[in-house]
């Protein structure tokens, strides 16, 4: 049994800074991969994109994570969206 | 001990999920009708990055203030009232920069002078008169008189013959009691052109007077 606790407790505290770790260097890069696609593109909805993204590196720098992820996911899809519209 | 397991399972599984709040909330009424009326006047087009802002903004508020964790009212109300002024600066940006006015031009079909001469023909008289009728009918507008050459000859000339084309127009009306502060001229000589100045119709369309509304 106290194998058991032992490797819950492992997994929660893996779960929490693993995926923290993870997702640091993985909203940044999108960040910076964004910018970059985006570069020259002042069409609303890259404006849009940018913005979220801002508050996803922010979200990120408070370790809100998920939430992070959620803001990236919505740049990412404005960014799509202004590509066509460059 | 099991559910302790459970626990950290679950949590393992949904450490990295996440989800933006619904901006349907009622705290976020003014700025939501804010943003729409910006979006309405044009901003979107007219004001894309602080239209931009402000959209993500009322995101960013929704979130902090649906959030359970760590709830921080005065910051909530700062995020609010941020995105709220920045909709309405968006809105004033939008209402400028969108709503250029259109400019009007009458054309006066048919107003002649004679050759290289800023004296008016006969016919074109009955023309003028009926421009005198419109701006009698609308006394609420200011126009230029707009005269304009062919290229023919050199520049500097047209642009003179122009002036004075346009003037004799605006006598013609100050001469029918048109208030001279309703009336400009302006002579843009062959800088203008509407047609093709190396064929006989086109130097035809290119002579000619127009009334600038302002």
């Amino acid at each position: 049994m106290k194998r058991l606790s032992l490797l819950a407790v492992a997994m929660l505290v893996f779960a929490s800074s693993a995926a923290a770790a993870d997702w640091k260097v993985s909203v940044d890069d999108r960040y910076d991969s964004l910018y970059a696609q985006l570069k020259d593109n002042n069409s609303y909805q890259a404006h849009l994109a940018r913005e979220f993204a801002s508050v996803a590196v922010e979200e990120k720098m408070q370790h809100d994570i998920g939430v992070a992820k959620a803001f990236m996911d919505k740049a990412e899809e404005h960014a799509a969206q202004a590509g066509s519209m460059k | 001990m099991k559910r302790i397991f459970l626990l950290a399972a679950c949590t393992a599984m949904t450490a990295c999920t996440g989800h933006i709040a619904s901006t349907q909330i009622s705290e976020l009424d003014e700025a939501r009708a804010m943003i729409q009326q910006a979006k309405d006047a044009g901003a979107e087009k007219c004001a894309p990055a602080l239209q931009a802002k402000a959209v993500v903004k009322m995101y960013h508020a929704a979130h902090e203030i649906t959030d359970e964790v760590g709830s921080h009212p005065d910051e909530n109300a700062e995020l609010l009232a941020d995105a709220l002024a920045t909709a309405k600066k968006a809105y004033v940006k939008a209402k400028k920069g969108c709503a250029k006015p259109v400019l009007e031009v009458i054309r006066l079909e048919g107003v002649f002078f004679e050759t290289n001469s800023a004296k008016l023909t006969v016919a074109s008289m009955a023309v003028l008169d009926n421009a005198v009728k419109t701006l009698q009918k609308r006394a609420d507008i200011n126009v230029e008189v707009a005269a304009h050459t062919d290229s023919k000859g050199k520049a500097a000339y047209n642009l003179g013959l122009s002036n004075r084309r346009a003037t004799s127009v605006m006598n013609y009306f100050l001469g029918h009691g048109i208030k001279a502060a309703r009336l400009t001229s302006q002579g843009y000589g062959e800088t203008q052109p509407r047609a093709d100045n190396s064929t006989v119709e086109g130097r035809a369309k290119n002579r000619r007077v127009s009334l600038r509304v302002k």
